[in-house]
């Protein structure tokens, strides 16, 4: 397969999977809370997000580390494994709370009970995973979260008042209601950050068997695929403040979201975008449990890839069976998904710095990265990002119990 | 010849057997050699058993619940020095990656385990 | 037989008493067949020096000037 074609195609399926529950939650209630207010935020995510992906590929690529190999290598094994800790309590929290919203979005297009399809979710996704080939689970899963494009068709279709809506990109705070303002920033930032999808990216690099020359596969990737998956995220914040707040509602289950994309489209375009959650929150699951599973391997050290027949990595295989047996204990217990995933969202922002600043020290190292260390350019956004990231992890939880997790 | 830095360069990588395979972590160096004498580290030492000694509560945590297996891997065996410390033999000719080896028969009792 | 992890974070001092910092690291020679210590790596910031932090000089106190190791300090000849 050419590299072009192969390259659209990881784009394509970065754009389905750049979305996950995280980001359907917050951008929805942002744009319901606040309407076009908060649109400023996403750009800066996703350029952080991107930041973030580039340099972790680039240290996969030279390096041949993944995450957890430089962070073990970097900060030793005591901070190594604190860092492991917090990172595999937000990857479960993160996962129950996809796993919640597999089900509520088969829930609505099925009508079965939601427990149920909560185990149905988990077994389907573990067969999936247990069988398939990941290229073809990554082409299902990320063309399927395409049908997501819907919320941008939606969005134009609202039209929306475009001067109200470019106001929005100029950063400012809100004179109204600032604290729970401040809340939906740090989400919106949180949501577009999230490290398990970096984990996911630079594990695949190695096993893709990168190397310098891909660096510029890795780039483009990183931009394009990041780059216009932001777009869904602005799409669902216009239809959230066109939608939602002219109606006074508030987002809180994950099915009025769908419905931001009924209204002005109809039923197919709630059928498109039950769909398209289904997919880029069940591919968002895929990644987030490999990636828990990754973590653990490299810090200690197993082997492991998403390549292998589970045979080949045994312990590896039985981490991400174990990951979902906890996550789907924790949403059995009831806790409303929605709920869960301001939480994890929130506590992923928290534990960012854990492995940014080991990944951001290691590309500034020669001794691994030859002379492939962070430009200016890389740099200069690179520490620009660990002052965002820094004031995100500490204002974070401040900021959850103060707008009693934006309940405000 | 080469100048390496035994924490930064080799403490907590990858050890690969022969065919590439992941089969733990260098957890510490065994020293030979005393003051006034020269010293040269003789062995690689693997396992949750040495993980109490790394450093404070957490590692004896850690080992606690790892486990109390140790092995040492003669520094003899090491055959490159790279990204990750290269073996000359195979895993389980050093009683490495044992976990995976036990491991695999369940696992492979599943279909579809070895597609 | 000592370990790795056991030298580390020590703190180094001459024979006279002068506090020299903290041990962060080993450097050591490898050859095709051996790998020997030849130095310690002696920094103020310790933990910053092992993450890379910062400025990479230090003060390297050659193995051979070792004293003694007793307790969590480490004596070196004075220089």
């Amino acid at each position: 397969m050419s590299k072009v074609f192969s390259l659209a195609l990881g784009i394509l399926a970065a754009i389905g999977g750049f979305v996950d529950i995280g980001d359907l939650v917050f951008n929805t209630a942002a744009g319901a809370t606040f309407g076009y207010q908060l649109m400023w935020v996403i750009p800066i995510g996703v350029v952080g997000i991107i930041v973030y992906s580039e340099m972790s590929g680039r240290v996969a690529a030279v390096s041949g580390k993944a995450v957890f190999d430089a962070v073990r290598e970097r900060t030793g094994f005591t901070v190594g494994l604190s860092a492991l800790l917090a990172s595999e309590v937000v990857n479960l929290l993160t996962l129950a709370a996809e796993i919640g919203g597999v089900a509520i979005a088969l829930q609505l297009l099925s009508g079965l009970p939601y427990r149920l399809l909560l185990v149905l979710a988990v077994a389907g996704l573990a067969v999936v995973i247990w069988t398939i080939k990941l290229d073809w689970i990554e082409r299902l899963f990320g063309y399927g979260g395409l049908c997501l494009v819907v919320f941008a068709v939606a969005a134009v279709k609202l039209e929306p008042d475009w001067g109200k809506v470019g106001n929005g990109f100029i950063p400012h705070i809100a004179q109204n209601n600032t604290l729970l303002y401040l809340y939906f920033v740090i989400g919106l930032l949180g949501a577009a950050m999230t490290p398990y999808e970096v984990y996911f990216y630079s594990s695949g690099g190695i096993e893709d068997r990168w190397s310098a020359k891909d660096i510029g596969l890795n780039r483009a990737n990183a931009f394009v695929g990041y780059g216009l998956g932001g777009f869904l995220s602005l799409a669902l914040m216009i239809v959230g403040g066109a939608v939602f707040l002219r109606h006074g509602i508030n987002p809180e289950h994950l099915g009025t979201t769908a419905l931001g994309a009924e209204e002005p489209l109809g039923k197919i375009g709630l059928l498109l975008a039950l769909v398209g959650i289904l997919f880029a929150v069940g591919g968002a699951s895929i990644d987030t449990v490999f990636s828990g599973a990754y973590n653990v391997a490299q810090f200690f050290g197993w082997e492991w890839g998403r390549y292998r027949n589970p045979s080949g990595a045994p312990r590896f295989a039985l981490s991400w069976l174990v990951l979902f047996v906890l996550a789907l204990a924790i949403v059995m217990t009831g806790v409303d998904p929605v709920m869960l995933t301001e939480y994890a969202v929130i506590f992923s922002a928290v534990a960012l710095p854990l492995t940014y600043i080991p990944i951001l020290l290691v590309a500034n190292d020669p001794e691994y990265m030859g002379r492939f260390t962070n430009g200016r350019l890389a740099n200069t956004l690179g520490v620009v990002y660990l002052v965002v990231i820094m004031i995100i992890a500490t204002t974070a939880i401040p900021l959850m119990i103060l707008t009693n997790v934006g309940q405000n | 010849m080469a100048k390496i830095h035994l924490g930064r360069n080799l403490l907590d990588h990858q050890l690969l057997d022969v065919n590439g395979r992941r089969c733990g972590n260098v957890d510490d160096l065994a020293i030979e050699g005393g003051p006034g004498e020269t010293a040269e580290v003789t062995a690689i030492l693997v396992g949750p058993g040495y993980w109490p000694q790394r450093s404070g509560w957490v590692g004896r945590l850690a080992g606690r619940l790892g486990g109390s297996k140790r092995i040492r891997v003669p520094w003899a065996e090491v055959k490159r020095v790279r990204s990750g410390v290269e073996l000359r033999k195979e895993a389980p000719d050093y009683g490495l990656g044992s976990g995976d080896d036990r491991l695999r028969p369940l696992i492979e009792k599943i279909p579809g385990a070895d597609r | 037989m000592r370990t790795l992890s056991s030298l580390i974070g020590r703190r180094v001092e001459t024979e006279s008493g002068i506090v020299l910092g903290r041990c962060h690291d080993l450097a050591a020679n490898l050859t095709s067949t051996r790998l020997e210590v030849t130095a310690l790596c002696i920094g103020r910031t310790g933990y910053l020096d092992r993450l890379g932090i910062g400025s990479r000089k230090h003060d390297e106190v050659s193995w051979s000037s070792i004293v003694r190791i007793d307790g969590g300090t480490i004596v070196v000849r004075d220089p």
